[in-house]
């Protein structure tokens, strides 16, 4: 009986409770723009200019960006992309779309000397070719 | 007397060796739930907490990736399995220690359309609020999985939910109709000389017979009148209960359960049953829209309907949309078939009668077609599986399996592609064959008509079938006035 029932429960808890007890760290206070081309967006190969801030407006540099697009489906193939830095705080980006649809675009963000970040923004309805 | 119609030389599952011997044990059923509902919970709690990136999310990536093609698998290759390990009812058994219903489910509820009226709510609503994309909402469906079941049996006796409510129980029940393996009595002749009937009543305790020891089939299905698949959700309690062990999960024709015509236990007979023949056109036409919904000329579909009524609102797009390709394109080719049937065929049946007997025909071609959809899913999305769960675990402190790495998610599309084409093939071949095997059977003089004009059915579904999955796919909320 309590195997039967009450074991499933117990589980349940433990589950919520690593929920609760997960880290939590404080990301970096920074402000990231993007904008993609061309407009609209097909399948195959976007441009994303970048443009990367500390709360104040001053320009970031030398960070280390790279990108990570996911279709809105779960199991489609990602796809990722190299960032360079074309003048302090602008970045500039490549990635080939493979599918038309809603793309969800993660940019690694990371700064000399602290954690890394993640900031997120979506392309939507990419046309067909 | 009961007919038989077992060869002694079917293959019994039962009788294999350990997997035998564990379907078998008492505790079974329980033993498969307690996995999957725990596997519900981590999907429920990530679905709502987690990262809302479907593809980085166990509720959105189990859901609409794994467990549907693994579903579809199992049906196409064993049977309703997924029905004996549903962990919904882990959860209404543990309520029903507590609450014991009272109550029948309200006789003009005892079909099956209010369960089609929800099947094709889920679909619309799959459509409405994105849910492949939205691990939120996809944590609510299952929340409201648990919610309906603990609910619906908690208030009404049987297995109320399987039977009149689940729509994915319906999805399984006409998908298991081709599935080659069915819970069915090993030797009629044993049930000929059985007085107890423990396979419908259950076993009650001797000494206070109103206690039930062992439960006999919740959904009504009598063992020797049972016929097919259609309402069985393999959950073993005629096994458990049959004092003879004379009840086995048995190989048979697949599909050969739609050719005949026989009064059914806890079914009746399907051509009397307009609602089964109308779930079996609505899963078959729901194949269709649902692969139809992730594909470019939807979006082209949709644009054009809201700049001819002017909306630019999704909901009376969609609700547009779902009249089309599930009331009015089924109407328009069944009734021409059933009304050619009539007169070309030369059948003294109606119409209506003609267009109940023939939908069955369908489930065959709709399973192919599932299995397509679903099948490309899960063959393409197969390794997300493995990342998902690392970074589930990963977030939560228990980077037990290491970090994930998101390479390659599964077979390449254009492999899986031709795969995809087979399983339509398949379907279409099941179809054939039963309707050949009905129009067969029919005295009439004109039999061969009669199939051809079936066959004209099925073929032109699987025109549209193919064509689908040879657009290109492309999934997105819909936004109106774009493209």
């Amino acid at each position: 009986m309590i195997v039967k029932y009450y074991f499933p429960i117990a589980l349940c808890l433990c589950i919520l409770g690593a929920y609760g007890c997960r880290r939590n760290e404080a990301p970096p206070d920074l402000k990231l723009t993007h904008e993609v081309s061309p407009q609209p967006p097909r399948v195959g190969y976007v441009t994303v200019n970048l443009g990367l801030t500390d709360s104040s407006g001053n320009p970031i540099s030398r960070a280390g960006l790279s990108l990570e697009g996911y279709m809105s489906h779960s199991g489609m193939p990602p796809v990722s992309g190299r960032v360079a830095e074309v003048r302090p705080g602008s970045y500039i980006g490549n990635m080939e779309l493979s599918m038309a649809g809603d793309w969800v675009v993660i940019v690694h963000i990371h700064l000399p000397g602290q954690v890394s970040v993640d900031r997120q923004f979506e392309i939507k309805g990419v046309l067909p070719e | 007397m009961f007919q038989s119609n077992r060869n002694s030389s079917s293959f019994d599952l039962l009788r294999v060796p350990i997997v035998g011997a564990l379907l078998t044990y008492r505790h079974a059923r329980t033993l498969l739930q307690i996995p999957l509902f725990l596997i519900a919970i981590a999907m429920v709690l990530h679905g709502l907490f987690g990262p809302q990136l479907a593809p980085k999310n166990l509720a959105t990536t189990y859901t609409w990736v794994h467990f549907r093609g693994a579903l579809v698998f199992v049906l196409l290759l064993a049977g309703n399995f997924f029905c004996l390990a549903c962990p919904f009812m882990l959860v209404r058994n543990l309520a029903r220690k507590f609450f014991r219903p009272v109550r029948n489910w309200p006789r003009w509820l005892r079909n099956k359309w209010f369960s089609i009226a929800l099947f094709v709510t889920m679909l619309f609503v799959y459509e409405w609020l994105d849910l492949w994309a939205s691990p939120w909402w996809t944590a609510w469906l299952i929340v409201a999985y648990f919610g309906g079941a603990l609910l619906i049996d908690a208030v009404f006796k049987h297995a109320t939910f399987c039977k009149f409510v689940c729509p994915i129980g319906q999805f399984n029940f006409v998908a298991s109709t081709a599935s080659p393996l069915e819970v069915a009595v090993r030797d009629m002749e044993v049930c000929d000389h059985c007085t107890t009937k423990d396979c419908i009543r259950g076993v009650r305790d001797e000494v206070q017979p109103l206690v039930v020891i062992q439960r006999g089939c919740e959904l009504a299905l009598f063992q020797p009148r049972k016929v097919g698949n259609v309402d069985c959700t393999f959950c073993l309690d005629c096994v458990q209960a049959c004092p003879h062990d004379n009840v086995g999960i048995i190989s048979r024709v697949p599909a050969g359960e739609l050719t005949t015509d026989p009064m059914r236990s806890g079914l009746g007979i399907f051509s009397r049953r307009p609602d089964l023949a109308a779930l079996v056109i609505v899963f078959t036409f729901g194949a269709l829209l649902n692969a139809f919904g992730m594909v470019s000329p939807v979006y082209a579909l949709e644009n054009w309907l809201a700049k001819l009524f002017g909306l630019n609102r999704e909901f009376p797009i969609l609700a547009f949309v779902f009249g089309l390709f599930l009331v009015l394109e089924p109407l328009l080719l069944i009734g021409v078939a059933a009304w050619l049937t009539k007169v070309w065929g030369g059948t003294g049946r109606s119409i209506v009668f003609v267009a109940v007997r023939y939908s069955y025909v369908l489930a065959p071609l709709g399973f192919g077609i599932w299995l397509a959809h679903y099948g490309f899913h899960f063959l393409t999305g197969l390794y997300t599986l493995i990342p998902v769960t690392q970074s589930a675990l990963a977030e939560s402190g228990w980077a037990i399996l290491g970090q994930p790495r998101w390479g390659t998610p599964g077979l390449p599309p254009n492999v899986v592609q031709v795969i995809e084409f087979g399983f339509v093939f398949l379907g279409l071949l099941g179809s054939l064959l039963v309707s050949y095997s009905i129009a067969a059977a029919e005295k009439v003089d004109h039999p061969l008509r009669i199939f051809m004009v079936w066959a004209a059915v099925a073929l032109i579904m699987t025109a549209g079938a193919l064509w689908l999955m040879s657009q290109p796919m492309e999934m997105r909320a819909v936004s109106l006035g774009v493209g």
